[in-house]
């Protein structure tokens, strides 16, 4: 056997074994997502005719023509809206000063930041209703100094807003830090000596480096949004729920899986798209740092 | 010791340990399959079994959790009755003897009407839905209410004087949502059974009839719609049992209808402040029910298994229902202590409706969140 046969049959032996380590995360995606998701699909677009089933938008078209259900998917989205705003409001500060900042301070700072990680959002929840709900510690706070009750956020749309801002905090930042990363010390330095001020430096050196990553931490964002159960269905109100609350009691309490499905079909598309924005955005890191 | 030994040694004390576990029913072990969470496996294991075991040393008790998962093992009692061989169940904890279907007829289950036991005389008759199970503890929706701010004089008794204070006092009442839990959700279901003639025998778990009787549901949504101005927020409706107790306990609202066991439990643990006060609609009341236990006839230890049944209907056992776990208990109230009966005076049951469940949950359900929720925001 030559010396070149040898190599391209360990080549093969190589790709025969690497086929066979993504096997079984391909596998547990197909049989456990894909799958069930293709089910899912099939059964929301067909109706148990006398034939077998048979090809009906009826779901659908019920999901957009139920005020209710509308009311409830705009309320999602709203909310995923609003937070992801305010996430990036938020994280944008924090991580610029993590980055740039050589104070001592920045260690806590960081750790203060990431606690939410480590706090499930069950316990977030009932602690907001015990610090922001009414007659709670921040009403009783108030009120020793003199001052009028806050309205309090407790099951109105406000109360998941905090409740999810808080719990993605920690996520937005870290991947707003690594695209930080991105932008050397020198640029900022070299802008700073033609004259910009810090705005300039913002908006011509920075922002434009990590546009890609804010872009990634808001798909990421929105698509956790959009799947958040725990804290909409503790702190939100009654009427407009979330999808998350709204396809459990569409399943569990109104025993209605189809709609239930179409729930889950309609968000689903609506989280594809933000999805496609970091899958293309992803590729063309790649691309980019291949050429 | 070396690895290896060190590594036998853990696989010989391995096996020794599961030994009890795989070893064939003991003849002196009594097998207790509890359905409840925690707080029921604790009230056996520390209060029945200490209990039961000293005045019957030559039996131990075995505590087992089955949770939500009793049907198999009902299944395999089922299956060995009529054979040799033994079920390894003596009793269960909360079951409902109608299921499997045929079980009773069978004869899978104790009739306890004419099993003798000391204590059956004492229960109360409210309590009784049937001879082959067993009530030892219930639970049902009261309103709990601040008597700081509401006097228990003033405290109301029919489904009309509740409207009349709720009219009076803007927001000072709310309930969770029906589908967060059942103090909501009775609640609901009370408004229900108030527009069709406070009568629980028209909701039957088979006679759901999709236009009929969700005309009859919307009579009770139409009640629910005219109080919801009135309610917190308004129309703030909480997320689950417990923040409704929240809010209480925070002075946020002055009423709240609650489980009497999460409440007695509050209270106890000082979640709710002492001066808490409870109330039951005497109508009609709000639904409930009580956990029967039940015996199979091929329990290996039959004969020990009815001793232990009637020492949990004891004035000591069922005494400690009300302090330990807050729930009602199954004896009337007379063969209680008396302090202890005048303190809950208010929450004895004088009735327990039920409202079925099935198709009537995916009803109401559907029919709050569309009519009843929206019909008030923030």
């Amino acid at each position: 056997m030559s010396r070149a046969e040898l190599i391209s049959q360990r080549a093969a032996g190589g790709r025969l074994i690497g086929l066979l380590l993504v096997a079984a995360p391909v596998f547990l995606v197909v049989a456990l997502i894909l799958w069930p998701v293709a089910l899912a699909v099939f059964d929301t677009l067909t109706v148990e005719g006398p034939s077998g089933p048979r090809f009906s938008l009826d779901a659908y078209r019920f999901f957009f023509s139920d005020e209710f259900s509308l009311r409830n998917l705009w309320m999602t989205i709203q909310v995923a809206t609003i937070c992801t705003v305010l996430l990036l409001l938020l994280c944008l500060p924090i991580a610029l000063y993590l980055r740039f900042s050589a104070s001592r301070l920045t260690g806590y700072i960081q750790a203060l930041a990431l606690f939410p990680l480590f706090v499930p959002s069950i316990l977030l929840a009932y602690a907001l209703i015990r610090t922001l709900g009414p007659n709670g510690s921040v009403d009783i706070l108030l009120n020793a100094v003199g001052l009028p009750k806050l309205p309090s956020p407790y099951l109105t749309p406000w109360g998941p807003i905090i409740g999810l801002v808080w719990d993605n905090l920690p996520l937005t930042l870290l991947i707003v830090l690594a695209g930080l990363s991105n932008v050397s010390r020198a640029s900022i330095d070299a802008a700073r000596d033609a004259g910009a001020n810090r705005f300039q430096v913002l908006a011509y050196i920075i922002l434009p480096r990590i546009r890609g990553t804010l872009l990634v931490a808001a798909s990421f964002v929105i698509l956790g949004l959009f799947s958040a159960f725990t804290l909409p269905y503790l702190l939100g109100p009654a009427v407009p729920e979330m999808m998350g609350p709204f396809m459990r009691r569409t399943i569990i309490e109104v025993d209605d899986p189809i709609q239930a499905r179409t729930q889950a079909v309609v968000t689903f598309l609506i989280c594809a798209i933000f999805a496609l924005f970091y899958v293309r955005s992803v590729a063309r890191t790649r691309r980019e740092q291949s050429t | 010791m070396n690895r290896r030994q060190f590594f036998r040694s853990t696989i010989a004390a391995a096996a020794l340990m599961a030994m009890p576990a795989a070893a064939m029913a003991d003849t002196s072990r009594i097998d207790v399959y509890i359905t409840g969470d925690s707080n029921i496996i604790n009230f056996w294991n520390n209060i029945i079994k200490p209990a039961y075991e000293k005045a019957n040393p030559e039996y131990t008790l075995n505590v087992v959790s089955a949770r939500n998962n009793i049907a198999p093992i009902v299944e395999r009692t089922l299956a060995a009755l009529g054979t040799d061989a033994d079920p390894q169940v003596d009793i269960f904890d909360e079951n409902d003897p109608n299921l499997p279907k045929g079980a009773i007829e069978k004869g899978l289950w104790v009739d306890f009407s004419k099993a003798g036991l000391a204590n059956y005389d004492k229960l109360n008759p409210v309590t009784l839905e049937t001879s082959f199970g067993l009530p030892y503890r219930g639970t049902q929706v009261v309103l709990a209410y601040d008597t700081t701010k509401l006097s228990p004089e003033n405290a109301p008794k029919t489904w009309a004087e509740l409207v009349a204070w709720m009219k009076a006092n803007p927001g000072q009442f709310t309930h969770n949502r029906p589908d967060t839990g059942g103090s909501g959700g009775n609640f609901v279901r009370r408004a229900i059974h108030e527009a069709n003639g406070r009568d629980p025998s028209l909701f039957r778990i088979d006679n759901y009839v999709a236009g009929e009787s969700d005309a009859m549901l919307a009579k009770g949504f139409e009640l629910l719609k005219e109080i919801a101005p009135y309610t917190y927020g308004p129309g703030s409706y909480t997320g689950d049992n417990m923040q409704s107790i929240q809010l209480l306990a925070q002075g946020v609202v002055t009423m709240v209808p609650v489980w009497s066991d999460m409440a007695l439990d509050a209270v106890n643990k000082g979640v709710l402040p002492e001066t808490t006060g409870f109330t039951q609609l005497t109508d009609l009341a709000f639904a409930g029910g009580f956990a029967d236990m039940t015996v199979p006839t091929n329990a290996g230890n039959l004969e020990a298994t009815m001793k232990l049944a009637d020492l949990v209907l004891s004035p000591e056992v069922q005494t400690k229902v009300v302090t330990e776990i807050g729930a009602f208990p199954a004896i009337s109230w007379d063969h209680l202590p008396k302090d202890l009966a005048a303190k809950y005076a208010a929450m004895q049951p004088a009735s327990i409706p039920t409202f079925p469940g099935g198709p009537w949950v995916s009803a109401i359900s559907d029919g709050w969140f569309r009519t009843v929720a929206p019909h008030v925001t923030r």
